[in-house]
């Protein structure tokens, strides 16, 4: 885990302290109810695995929920149209100050799982690694880290037995995946006008299978056999492939953490709902859900000092010492 | 003459009355609904894009909305990462520092451009249809087709936009060249089958009749697809030096994106035939058949006579099938947002892609904060594209109506 990673835990967990040691009795019962949630599209699969043991763990609960993009979540979020939202990045600034200005308190944000962002090529590519400026000179015109000029063929990143024009594929601006691309690979510069977006992350996916020439990204969870991600170099260092450990040290580039947010007045409980929820994602259980689905669990040590800030090692209903 | 009809008891005919008044009042309401929500719509959508302009946002809004003028939407604009002023759309806002960029020119182009192609692809095979089964088809075989079509109809645009980006797509990527044969090939192919047709000796013409040309062709035009798509790689060898994409490059400085306006153009096309030819169709078969005759009469072949009196005739009527054909195709949303990449580029090439605005509003409203200013931009996307249809349409009604009063007044039983 990285320092920031690391202060990031601590401020969020110093955070969210007085809004768990306030939290009122509540009567005790079985857990009944929907639970909406709104939010990522590359959590939609994860989502849906979690929802399926809730329904297993309490039958009376469904999960519904809409997956068409992080950046739907804060939205609905502070609209009140949902009390949970999935995100693959974290919410901005702006989307916070919203939120508060519709609520008047900010809302929690509760770290569950962990990706990297794969770059991938088509598996009939011979290119293993990019480096992040070449990267940016692939899909940006504006070149924020420095990249001279645009790279437009393939034979320019060393692939001599591999010519052509290159055809990019990313996902569209609701999207998570596309924030933390352009924040991390394009330093916050602009994407060309001729990338593909795709709605989905399996779209980008299927698009790269589908052409030869073609480069795109997505969590790592969505990448199938017919994709090849490549190994990420940053600077003089050496290139590093999406693996479970270089992301959890932060070695490799594009790792980012996922997260899940709720709308929760200080000094209130979780809902029951939210609690069982919350309590089965933060759990052996519900962190083998998140390996099953292609993305990296949270190290133990994280999720204790999250239940704990939480109220989630007491079951529901027993008020608070 | 008997009196089967004997009339009704008082105490009946009262309750009829009755009855017929009610329920003329209850679809009167319900067609008076109907257009007090088109018109609540038009005016929510005006309203929420009035404090663009400089109008008084209301106190309770919580958002802030910057103020927008009609440069900055339609004409180049100088962003602070570029050198020179440019078009852009990209709303997506990462930090405090980051300029949204709102041009809504891309995105008009891009609309405009997707609804061209589809109706460059769509009015030659409708209204070849439409001529053909008003004119020329028999009359079983046209009660066949016009379910066939119907059908066709209502195919949702999910489907097609599904078809046409993944399956379509990446099939014509790989056989450019014989895409490209094809269209060639078939026009061809079927000037020639007219030919022999005109040279054929008079009892094979009679069992291979015009009126049922549509069946007999299709084994030829199988015939013509199996050969366009043997051939396509010698052609390629032959044509463009053995890779047609590297040709393309070199030759005209074109990039082939896979998802492209051709393939929108195919896809969209498909989902506006029904609808231009179901129009198109209804006019030509509602010309009075005492003005066909009369041309026959006088000598007029049946060419001469389509061309000279059938669809002069008609022609108002085909030009609001056209009409209503172009209306969805610019607001057609699925189909566009699937079978391209959604890029806002502002190319002719028919192989780039484009962003519509139908398929932006798609991608982007969940993301707007509600009273922000990209929703209020969003919003008047949509707003261009209610009054752009409302008025599209409104034309093609009043060409229609007075086409019919024409029909009337040359006594057919329109």
């Amino acid at each position: 885990m990285s320092i920031r990673c690391r202060t990031a835990l601590l401020l969020w967990i110093l955070l969210i302290w007085p809004v768990v040691g306030t939290m009122a009795q509540a009567p005790e019962g079985p857990v009944v109810g929907n639970l909406d949630s709104i939010g990522s599209d590359t959590m939609a699969g994860l989502m849906l695995r979690w929802g399926e043991r809730l329904e297993e763990r309490h039958p009376a609960v469904r999960l519904q929920m809409q997956a068409s993009g992080s950046s739907t979540a804060p939205a609905a979020l502070a609209e009140g149209t949902t009390r949970l939202g999935a995100m693959s990045r974290r919410m901005t600034t702006s989307e916070r100050e919203t939120f508060e200005a519709h609520h008047g308190y900010p809302p929690v944000e509760i770290p569950v799982a962990m990706d990297a962002l794969a770059v991938f090529v088509n598996r009939h590519n011979p290119l293993d690694e990019v480096s992040m400026k070449q990267l940016d000179a692939i899909f940006s015109d504006t070149h924020d880290c420095g990249a001279k000029r645009s790279i437009d063929r393939w034979e320019a990143l060393g692939t001599p037995d591999f010519a052509g024009p290159i055809d990019r594929h990313s996902r569209n601006s609701v999207s998570g995946s596309y924030g933390v691309f352009r924040r991390e690979a394009l330093c916050g510069g602009n994407f060309r006008v001729d990338v593909n977006e795709h709605p989905g992350s399996s779209a980008v996916v299927a698009a790269v299978a589908a052409t030869t020439g073609g480069i795109g990204y997505s969590g790592i969870g969505y990448v199938t056999v017919a994709v090849k991600p490549l190994a990420l170099r940053k600077g003089d260092g050496p290139a590093v492939s999406p693996s479970e450990r270089a992301t959890l040290s932060g070695e490799y580039p594009l790792s980012r953490t996922l997260y899940l947010y709720v709308n929760l007045p200080p000094g209130e409980r979780l809902p029951a709902t939210e609690h069982a929820f919350l309590d089965l994602v933060l759990s052996p259980e519900g962190q083998d859900g998140v390996r099953e689905s292609g993305f990296i669990p949270l190290p133990d040590m994280v999720i204790a000092a999250i239940r704990q800030a939480m109220g989630l090692n007491r079951p529901w209903g027993e008020g608070s010492s | 003459m008997i009196d089967r009809y004997p009339p009704p008891a008082p105490v009946r005919r009262r309750f009829r009355d009755l009855r017929d008044r009610l329920f003329t009042l209850l679809v009167g309401a319900c067609g008076i609904g109907v257009i007090l929500a088109v018109l609540a719509i038009g005016v929510f959508l005006f309203v929420e894009v009035v404090p663009l302009f400089g109008g008084d946002t209301p106190a309770s809004e919580t958002q802030a909305t910057t103020e927008i003028d009609f440069e900055s939407l339609w004409l180049p604009q100088q962003y602070p990462d570029y050198e020179t002023p440019r078009y852009r759309w990209q709303a997506n806002v990462l930090s405090e520092d980051d300029t949204p960029m709102f041009s809504l020119t891309p995105l008009a182009w891009g609309t405009l451009k997707a609804a061209a192609y589809a109706l460059l692809f769509a009015i030659p095979l409708a209204l070849g249809a439409a001529i053909h089964s008003a004119c020329f088809m028999s009359r079983r075989l046209r009660h066949r087709l016009k379910p066939a079509l119907e059908l066709m109809e209502a195919l949702p645009g999910v489907v097609i936009g599904f078809v046409a980006g993944l399956v379509l797509a990446p099939y014509v990527e790989r056989h450019l060249v014989g895409a490209l044969a094809l269209v060639l090939i078939l026009p061809l192919g079927l000037l020639v089958a007219g030919v022999v047709h005109s040279c054929l000796p008079a009892t094979l013409a009679r069992a291979l009749s015009l009126s049922r040309a549509g069946l007999w062709l299709i084994p030829w035009l199988a015939l013509l697809v199996a050969l366009a798509m043997v051939m396509s790689p010698y052609l390629e060898v032959v044509w463009f030096g053995g890779d047609m994409r590297a040709w393309l490059e070199q030759q005209l400085g074109l990039d082939y994106a896979m998802r492209n306006a051709m393939i929108v153009g195919l896809a969209m096309g498909f989902a506006i035939i029904p609808t231009i030819y179901a129009l198109a169709e209804e006019a030509l078969s509602g010309v009075p058949d005492s003005l066909s005759e009369g041309a026959q009469a006088l000598g007029a072949s049946r060419w001469q006579t389509l061309w000279n009196v059938i669809l002069p005739a008609a022609s108002p009527g085909i030009f609001s099938a056209v009409m209503i054909g172009a209306g969805r195709a610019v607001g057609e949303t699925m189909i566009v947002l699937m079978a391209t990449g959604n890029t806002a580029l502002m190319t002719l090439s028919p192989l780039d892609g484009m962003r519509s605005m139908a398929a932006n509003i798609a991608i982007e409203l969940p993301e707007a904060a509600a009273g922000g200013t990209h929703y209020r931009v969003l919003l008047l996307c949509a707003f261009l594209l209610f009054v752009f249809t409302f008025c599209v349409n409104t034309l093609a009604e009043i060409v229609r109506g007075r086409l019919s009063h024409r029909y009337r007044r040359l006594g057919g039983l329109a």
